[in-house]
């Protein structure tokens, strides 16, 4: 176990070294992009010049990289050219804004897909199954973009019941969690309900639930004590690496609401290359999704016995 | 008011007032010349009403309601220092806490504000500032002379980086970094400033209207240059709030402290809804704001009207794009090739197509039908004949392909690009359509060399001519340097007299059309919504935000 989990860890190292360096790569190359946007455009080539070399930017490139990543391990995110302001100041309240989002979505989405799952796989083929199987299908095949669009003509345009944009500018309001939390469970939610299914229906089939339902155990009784602890081991890994869809999610859905998150954050640096922020939010996002990686690979291991390894 | 009277103004007035009364001159050229020649407005609206019996005093003021925060959907973006702004959002931060020496009305026509009146000698090159009194700053400090100096010494230092420097051109040494000249701006005394300029300008009291001309404190520099730090001003609000890309939120400062009449609204509070346009309509729509900046695309117009209790408000204006061509750059720096280019196009489609049609064909000069100084010219055809020959003679028989740098927001821009490159088509020019995020297009806009830019609103045709063609300004994103252009602008600049002025400028648009240095489609008309709960607001051709007047009708 030691062993498989120091593994884990030093791939997880290994991984997070490489996309750093592409990022910083694809990021750094033209520093003359980046001097003209920092001084603005009307400068000289000779101003931008000797701005790059006050600052550093004319050293060969693996030093900067060196002092680059330094920097950022220890908590140093450079400073944002958009915000004027450093990097971290804006990045971590932003992270606990899209935390709050994915609490709230997964608080939702998680009780009611597995519910929806276990009700469809605990009779396949039934009136149950074929309308969640409906349901769940339509919900993930349409996109963020487009239910976000739909649900806020619908609640904010046609009906008027639910605020339109998310910014939270008078302080925390429930109402404006709504459409967010919506748009994003109803993306999320079919999916993990069609896992959650797949692997009941599995479980329905083996024969140890067979022989519990022909000695004549309550249904209930075989359903919850029987069925359902080992129909969770697969929807496990799914749930947690829901994580990183919805770290995709939120660019769209805060973007649209102007939520104040890290996904809007991403998009609007991104919009307006300001390099730091840029390469700080694709780090946090290697960061989740290489963990949430592993810890979906660890807890997976822990809860199925048979792929234990030594 | 009698032709003595005219005569004490300024000496070119009661033949102004003649050219009036005979036709000559019309109307909204009237007003605009006298108001810049010292006459306050509303004796201006006065003279013309006596002498075409046509009197159009703006509606006087409505009583309005005290009290509220109007809450507005904007960008907010970095706003430090004022003297270098370059959006119309960046002046609205500004102008709520800042003021300008004179203001532009949203119907065009410039007012005095922190200056009371002007007069300009006979030959446009000494005018005369009278700043008006009992002015404080939010500081507790007086407005005078030494405040305004300080501000045209930060403009027109090259170093700064204001586009003042080119607006102001005429206090400073004729090429390209020269500093302001010694005795540019004198002062006579505490509330009275005077301007000795290199060479006539007529539109010195206008460029003083625009948004990096909003007056900061005499120690702006000294006090860390940053304007949403230390929000020192002169206007009936104070910046109480800022965070960029977030919210600005304002309150109204003790109305005994302001110089002007007492505003009604308690507070603004700018919110950013991010660059999703939906955004912000569906904040609008939702009541979480009552007015919009901008609706940023036509596409927009019918939800509007959709909508219940909503107002849309719209202006045509000189606002346009222009696909210009950097002349320095090859194959850009052939005069055939920038010619085939323009007798591709189709005009009133490129209108339709590109801005479903609000707005006016525009020809390719960058004067505005709605300028004063507007001369007609013989129309633009589609002409792929001549296309053709130009492009043999470019030496490129077989056609070329050639990409254009344009933005993804507002839409219409990339579309309107992607219309010019069908019209381009059939002449075998294959133009691809390179869109890009705001940010990275705003990056290269002087130096891509084919490129697609949007042009703010400028009340006079000279004015964009001064700033964006001129040999050598900062924003002259063309490249474009031709002595005989300059020359020809000097003198425009001089001329007082709208009809002389137009014969001039009438010359200056047939050289950019012959030189053919852009392709520009239209004139946009531009649009904004808010609820019917907003009173007294009303859309500005710069999309300026004037809340002087404005109020909320409370249930």
């Amino acid at each position: 176990m030691v062993i498989f989990l120091l593994k884990r860890f030093g791939f997880m190292l290994l991984t997070m070294f490489a996309v750093s360096v592409i990022l910083f790569l694809v990021l750094e190359i033209n520093v003359d992009t980046l001097a003209s946007r920092v001084l603005g455009q009307f400068t000289t080539e000779e101003q931008r010049r000797l701005w790059l070399e006050e600052h550093g930017y004319l050293r060969p490139i693996w030093v900067r990289y060196g002092e680059w990543i330094g920097d950022m391990l220890r908590g140093d995110f450079g400073w944002s050219t958009r915000f004027n302001e450093p990097v971290a100041e804006i990045l971590w309240p932003r992270l606990v804004n899209t935390a709050i989002l994915g609490v709230c979505v997964f608080a939702v989405m998680v009780p009611l897909s597995l519910v929806s799952g276990i009700l469809a796989g605990m009779r396949e083929g039934s009136a149950t199954d074929r309308s969640i199987t409906f349901v769940s299908v339509l919900t993930t095949s349409v996109p963020e973009f487009a239910s976000a669009v739909l649900l806020s003509s619908v609640f904010v345009f046609a009906l008027g019941w639910l605020p339109g944009t998310s910014g939270m500018t008078d302080g925390w309001d429930w109402r404006q969690m709504v459409l967010p939390v919506m748009v994003l469970t109803l993306y999320g939610f079919g999916y993990v309900a069609r896992m959650m299914r797949a692997s009941m229906a599995e479980v329905m089939q083996s024969p140890y639930i067979r022989t519990a339902v022909l000695k004549g155990l309550p249904y209930r009784r075989v359903i919850l004590r029987h069925a359902l602890r080992n129909a969770l081991i697969a929807p496990f890994t799914v749930i947690i690496l829901q994580i990183n869809w919805l770290l995709s999610g939120v660019i769209v859905v805060e973007f649209f609401f102007s939520y104040k998150g890290y996904g809007a954050l991403l998009l609007e640096a991104s919009l307006n290359t300001d390099i730091d922020v840029i390469q700080a939010c694709a780090l946090i996002a290697v960061v989740v999704a290489v963990g949430t990686q592993t810890l979906a690979d660890i807890g997976y291991t822990y809860l199925n016995p048979r792929i234990r390894f030594t | 008011m009698y032709r003595s009277d005219l005569e004490k103004v300024h000496p070119a007035l009661p033949g102004l007032a003649e050219g009036l009364a005979r036709g000559r001159v019309g109307r909204r050229d009237f007003l605009r010349t006298a108001t810049l020649l010292g006459l306050s407005a509303p004796v201006a609206y006065g003279v013309v009403g006596r002498i075409t019996g046509t009197g159009m005093l703006p509606a006087a003021h409505a009583q309005g309601q005290r009290g509220g925060v109007l809450r507005c959907s904007m960008n907010i973006k970095d706003c430090a220092d004022p003297a270098i702004y370059d959006w119309s959002e960046k002046g609205n931060i500004g102008r709520q806490v800042i003021e300008p020496l004179v203001m532009l009305g949203s119907d065009n026509i410039a007012r005095p504000w922190l200056a009371e009146g002007w007069e300009a000698s006979e030959d446009l090159k000494t005018w005369t500032f009278r700043l008006r009194r009992g002015v404080r700053w939010n500081n507790g400090d007086d407005f005078i002379a030494d405040d305004v100096i300080a501000n045209f010494t930060r403009w027109l230092d090259p170093a700064t980086g204001s586009s003042n420097y080119g607006r102001f051109a005429s206090l400073r040494g004729p090429e390209d970094g020269d500093p302001m000249l010694d005795n540019a701006v004198e002062k006579i005394d505490d509330h009275t400033v005077r301007f000795n300029l290199r060479v006539p300008d007529l539109t010195l009291p206008e460029n003083l209207t625009d948004y990096p001309a909003l007056i900061v404190h005499r120690r702006f520099a000294e006090d860390g240059a940053n304007f949403v730090e230390n929000p020192v001003g002169t206007g009936p609000f104070l910046l109480r709030e800022f965070a960029i890309g977030e919210t600005a939120v304002y309150e109204k400062r003790d109305p005994a402290e302001y110089w002007g009449d007492e505003v009604f609204l308690d507070g603004i509070r700018y919110i950013d809804h991010g660059d999703d346009p939906a955004a912000s309509l569906a904040a609008l729509a939702s009541g979480q704001v009552d007015l919009l900046f901008r609706l940023f695309s036509i596409d927009q117009v019918p939800a509007v009207e959709g909508l219940p209790a909503m107002r849309l408000y719209q202006t045509v204006t000189a606002q346009t794009g222009v696909a210009r061509m950097k002349v320095t750059e090859p194959p850009f720096d052939n005069p055939a090739l920038r010619r085939a280019i323009q007798a591709c196009m189709d005009r009133p489609v490129l209108l339709e197509l590109g801005n479903q049609g609000y707005g006016e064909p525009a020809e390719d000069h960058h004067v505005a039908p709605i300028h004063p100084e507007y001369a007609v010219l013989p129309p633009l055809e589609q002409d792929y004949e001549r296309a053709g020959a130009l492009l043999a003679e470019a030496g490129y028989p077989d056609g070329l392909d050639l990409s254009i740098d344009c933005v993804a927001q507002p839409r219409w821009e990339p579309t309107t690009c992607q219309v010019i490159a069908e019209m381009l088509r059939p002449a075998g020019i294959n133009l691809a359509v390179n869109i890009m995020p705001g940010g990275t297009y705003w990056d290269r806009w002087l130096t891509a060399p084919f490129g697609f830019t949007s042009w703010a609103h400028r009340p006079l045709g000279v004015t964009v001519l001064n700033l964006a063609y001129r040999t050598g300004v900062p924003w002259n994103e063309t490249s474009y340097a031709n002595p005989e252009f300059d020359r020809l602008l000097d003198q425009a600049n001089g001329t007082l007299d709208v009809e002389a002025r137009r014969e001039i400028v009438a010359e200056l648009e047939r050289t950019l059309q012959n030189d053919a240095i852009i392709v520009q489609p239209f004139w946009r008309s531009v649009f904004t919504a808010g609820s019917d709960k907003v009173e007294g607001f009303q859309i500005h051709p710069a999309e300026e935000h004037h809340y002087y007047r404005t109020w909320l009708r409370q249930a």
